[in-house]
C-alpha cells in the first residue's frame, strides 16, 4: 500500500497524490476497494430544463392569443395552425412525462387535450364545435383506447382503477353540457355519455372489490 | 404469481419516515449503505441466490412506495431484486415517483458487498438486520460445511450502540428487553405471510406500544445512573432547550455530478477505544470532538460564528423493544462554542458527552417516543393533503439543517453470527449527505469511518486523520474517485 509522508496513513488504490492533502505518494500502490465511477452527463436533469422551458413557452403562447382580434380572418387561421402545433407539443410532453403509466397519461390527455380546444373554440368566437365534437369524442374514444390497453398490456386492476374512474367522470361532463343546453348536437355528448355509464356501471359490477380496495387505500386518513 | 384476486398488502408510510421522501433530492438522496468486505472475491450468482432466500424472510424489503391523496404508503410486490456490479456512486437515487421499484438495491465490487437502502423504508439498524442475514446466506453457500452452525435468528440483537451502552447500562431496560422478546418470537405460531408484512411495515412507535406490559415510556423511566466522579444533569430534551445560536456551515464547491466525495478511514477499533477512555467519554463523543477540532483547525472557528453543531442519531430500539424494520431513531443535537472556555479535545468531548447524555436520558428519550406517537396519531398531520405535508416538511427540514454544522451517526460494533464473521473483515456504513458527515461502524476489530459531503474539499478530513495518525493510530484511507481530474488519472 502507498503512504502519505505528510498525512501518516496508508492510501488504498492507484493513487499518485494523496488524497487529501496532494502530497505525493510512496511505495507500491494495492488496488482501491471502491470502484472508480465514470461521470455521469446528466440527462435527466437537460431533460428537466428543456421540458420546463418548453411548458413555459406553451403557456405564454396560449396567454398571447388573448391579444389577437378573433375577428380577423388572416390572424384566425394562422392561430389555428400555432394552437394546433403548440398543442401537439404539449402532448408529447405529458406523454413522455406520464410514459409509465399509460392509464394516468390518458387522464391527463383527455384534460389537457379538452382543454385546450375549449380555450381554442373561445377563442375563435365559440361556435361550441368543442363542446360539441371534440370532448366527447375525445372522452369516448380514450375510454375505448384505455379499455384495449389495459387488456392489452395486462395492467393489474388496482393500478388502474383510479384512472378508469376519472376517465369515466370525464365522459359523463358531456351529459352536463347537454343538460345545460351548451351544445348544438346532442348526439355526440349522449353516445359518450352512454358508453361512460356502461363502463362504469361494468367497472361497479366486475371490479367494485378493487374499485373499493384502491380508493380505501389512497384516500386512507 | 399470485392467485387471481389477491389484494397486495399495504401499510401507510408514518410520520417519521416523511421526512426523507419531503427532503430527497439529487444531492441528498437519502440513501445509505452498508457494506462488508470479504476475503475472497463475491460470486455474484452466490449472492444472488442469498439475496433471494434472505428476501423471503424480510418481507419489508419486498414493498414498493405507492402515493395516496393523505400518505405516502408501502404495498406489496413481485419485483424481484438482482444483484448488480456497482457502476454508480454509492447513494445513488433510488426512490423516483411514478417509477415503481424496489426501495433498497444490492452491489458487489470485487471483495465488497454493499446493501443501500432508501431511508423512508428502514434506519441503519433494521438494515443490518437484512444484511446479516444476506452475509450468513451467502457465506453458507460459499463455503458450504458439515458442521455448520443453525442459521442465525432472524432479529440479531441489535449492536449496542458503545455511546449509549456505557451512559445507560439500566437493568429494567435489560429485563424488559428479554421479556418482550421472548413473548415476541419463541414459542409464538408461524406467521403468514400478511402478518409478517404488517409487522415489519408497521410503524415501529406503534408496535412498541402494543408490545405486552409495555405502556410507552413506562419502562425507561428512571434516570441514568451516572458515572461516579461526575454528576449527571438534568435530563430535560435537548431539543426543548434553547436552540444554539448562529453555527457555522461548512460551504465549498459541490461534485461535479451531484455524487457525494467519499473517503473511508478503517483502522483498528483498539486504540481508538483507548483515546477515548483516556478522556472519559464515548467513542462517538470522542471522533465527533475530532471533528470539531478538524474543522476549527480547517478555519471554522475564526469566522463570526464559531459555534459548531452535529446531530447524533440514537437508535431507539434499545430502550423501547420493537419487532418493526421500520425507521426508529432520535436524533439529537449536541454543540459546542469555541473560545468561551476550555477548546482542548479532552474537554470539548466531555462537554459534548454532557450533551449528549442529557438528551439520550431514558426520560427524554420517552418523552421523544411519546411525542412520536402523539405525531402519528395528529388528527391534523392525517386531514393534511399529502403535497402539503411534503411541502411543511421539506421546510422543517430545511430549518433543521441551517442549524447543524456536521452530522454523524455510529452503527457501533457489529457481531455478525458465524460462519459469516470469520469471513467477514472491515465492514462499511455511509449515508448520503447535505452536508459533511461521517458514519462509523466497527466488526472484528476494524473500524470503519467513512466520511461523505456534498463538496470537493477535503480539508477537514485530512485535519481528522491527522489527528488520529499524531496518536499513533494506524489509518489507511480509501478515496472515491469524485472530479473529472481525479477521474481522468484512473490507473495512471
Ligand atoms: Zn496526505
Amino acid at each position: 500500500m502507498r503512504r502519505c509522508p505528510d498525512c501518516r496513513l496508508a492510501v488504498e488504490g492507484e493513487w499518485a497524490r494523496c488524497p487529501l492533502c496532494t502530497a505525493p505518494l510512496t511505495g507500491e500502490s494495492a488496488p482501491s476497494p471502491l470502484p472508480a465511477v465514470p461521470l455521469r452527463f446528466t440527462r435527466r436533469r437537460v431533460l428537466r430544463v428543456l421540458t420546463l422551458t418548453s411548458l413555459a413557452v406553451i403557456g405564454l403562447s396560449f396567454l398571447a392569443q388573448l391579444l389577437f382580434d378573433a375577428d380577423r380572418e388572416s390572424i384566425g387561421a394562422l392561430r389555428s395552425i400555432w394552437l394546433g402545433v403548440v398543442a401537439t407539443w404539449l402532448v408529447v410532453l405529458v406523454a413522455a412525462g406520464k410514459r409509465r403509466n399509460l392509464a394516468k397519461f390518458v387522464v391527463y390527455l383527455v384534460a389537457l387535450a379538452g382543454g385546450v380546444c375549449v380555450y381554442w373554440d373561445y377563442l375563435t368566437g365559440w361556435d361550441a364545435w368543442s363542446l360539441t365534437y371534440v370532448v366527447p369524442i375525445l372522452c369516448a374514444s380514450s375510454l375505448v383506447g384505455l379499455m384495449i390497453t389495459v387488456r392489452v398490456i395486462r395492467m393489474p386492476v388496482g393500478d388502474h382503477v383510479v384512472y378508469t374512474g376519472l376517465t369515466v367522470l370525464l365522459g359523463l361532463t358531456p351529459l352536463v353540457f347537454l343538460a345545460l343546453g351548451w351544445v348544438g348536437t346532442a348526439i355526440p355528448s349522449a353516445l359518450c355519455g352512454a358508453l361512460s355509464l356502461v363502463v362504469l356501471a361494468a367497472l361497479l359490477t366486475m371490479r367494485g372489490g378493487a374499485v373499493r380496495h384502491e380508493l380505501a387505500t389512497r384516500l386512507h386518513l | 404469481m399470485r392467485p387471481a384476486g389477491h389484494r397486495r398488502h399495504w401499510v401507510r408510510l408514518d410520520n417519521a419516515s416523511n421526512i426523507f421522501l419531503a427532503a430527497h433530492s439529487e444531492v441528498d438522496t437519502k440513501v445509505f449503505r452498508l457494506g462488508a468486505e470479504l476475503d475472497h472475491e463475491v460470486d455474484p450468482a452466490l449472492l444472488q441466490e442469498a439475496l433471494e432466500a434472505t428476501l423471503e424472510r424480510f418481507p419489508l424489503y419486498r414493498a414498493v412506495l405507492r402515493r395516496g391523496v393523505f400518505w405516502y404508503y408501502l404495498q406489496e410486490s413481485d419485483l424481484r431484486p438482482v444483484v448488480v456490479p456497482e457502476t454508480e456512486h454509492p447513494c445513488a437515487p433510488i426512490y423516483q415517483a411514478d417509477r415503481r421499484t424496489l426501495l433498497f438495491r444490492v452491489v458487489h465490487h470485487r471483495r465488497r458487498v454493499g446493501l443501500e437502502v432508501f431511508h423512508a423504508l428502514s434506519d441503519g439498524t433494521g438494515a443490518l438486520w437484512f444484511l446479516t442475514a444476506l452475509l450468513d446466506a451467502y457465506v453458507r453457500r460459499r463455503f458450504p460445511a458439515a458442521d455448520q452452525p443453525p442459521p442465525a435468528p432472524e432479529r440479531p440483537d441489535p449492536a449496542p450502540e458503545e455511546a449509549v451502552h456505557t451512559l445507560t447500562t439500566d437493568s429494567f431496560v435489560q429485563h424488559f428487553r428479554r421479556r418482550t422478546r421472548r413473548a415476541g418470537r419463541a414459542g409464538a405460531p408461524r406467521e403468514t405471510d400478511h402478518e409478517e408484512f404488517l409487522r415489519e411495515a408497521a410503524p415501529a412507535v406503534l408496535t412498541v406500544e402494543r408490545a405486552p406490559a409495555a405502556p410507552p415510556g413506562q419502562a425507561p423511566h428512571r434516570p441514568a445512573p451516572s458515572p461516579p466522579g461526575r454528576s449527571a444533569p438534568e435530563p430535560t430534551g435537548r431539543d426543548a432547550a434553547a436552540p444554539p445560536r448562529r453555527v457555522h456551515r461548512v460551504r465549498g464547491t459541490r461534485t461535479p455530478d451531484h455524487r457525494p466525495r467519499v473517503l473511508e478511514l478503517s483502522m483498528p477499533v483498539a486504540p481508538v477505544l483507548a483515546l477515548a477512555r483516556e478522556e472519559g467519554v464515548a467513542m462517538s463523543m470522542y471522533l465527533t470532538a475530532v471533528l470539531f477540532e478538524a474543522l476549527r483547525r480547517t478555519g471554522a472557528g475564526g469566522r463570526a460564528a464559531p459555534t459548531l453543531a452535529a446531530s447524533v442519531p440514537v437508535n431507539l430500539r434499545q430502550f423501547f423493544p420493537s419487532s418493526s424494520a421500520r425507521n426508529f431513531f432520535a436524533t439529537l443535537t449536541v454543540a459546542h462554542t469555541y473560545g468561551a472556555g476550555d477548546d482542548a479535545l479532552g474537554a470539548v468531548a466531555r462537554r459534548l458527552q454532557e450533551d449528549f447524555r442529557a438528551g439520550a436520558a431514558p426520560a427524554a428519550l420517552a418523552q421523544r417516543v411519546r411525542r412520536l406517537l402523539r405525531l402519528e396519531r395528529a388528527p391534523l398531520a392525517r386531514i393534511v393533503p399529502r403535497p402539503l405535508k411534503d411541502l411543511l416538511l421539506g421546510q422543517i427540514n430545511r430549518a433543521n439543517n441551517r442549524g447543524l454544522t456536521v452530522a454523524l451517526s455510529n452503527l457501533g460494533r457489529v457481531t455478525l453470527p458465524e460462519p459469516a464473521a470469520s469471513h467477514v473483515g472491515r465492514m462499511q456504513f455511509q449515508v448520503s449527505a447535505a452536508r459533511p458527515q461521517f458514519c462509523a461502524i466497527s466488526h472484528a476489530g476494524h473500524l470503519t469511518i467513512t466520511f461523505t459531503s456534498p463538496f470537493v474539499e477535503t480539508d477537514h478530513v485530512r485535519e481528522f486523520a491527522r489527528l488520529l495518525t499524531a496518536e499513533g493510530v494506524e489509518v489507511t484511507l480509501a478515496a472515491s474517485r469524485t472530479t473529472e481530474a481525479e477521474l481522468a488519472a484512473v490507473g495512471r
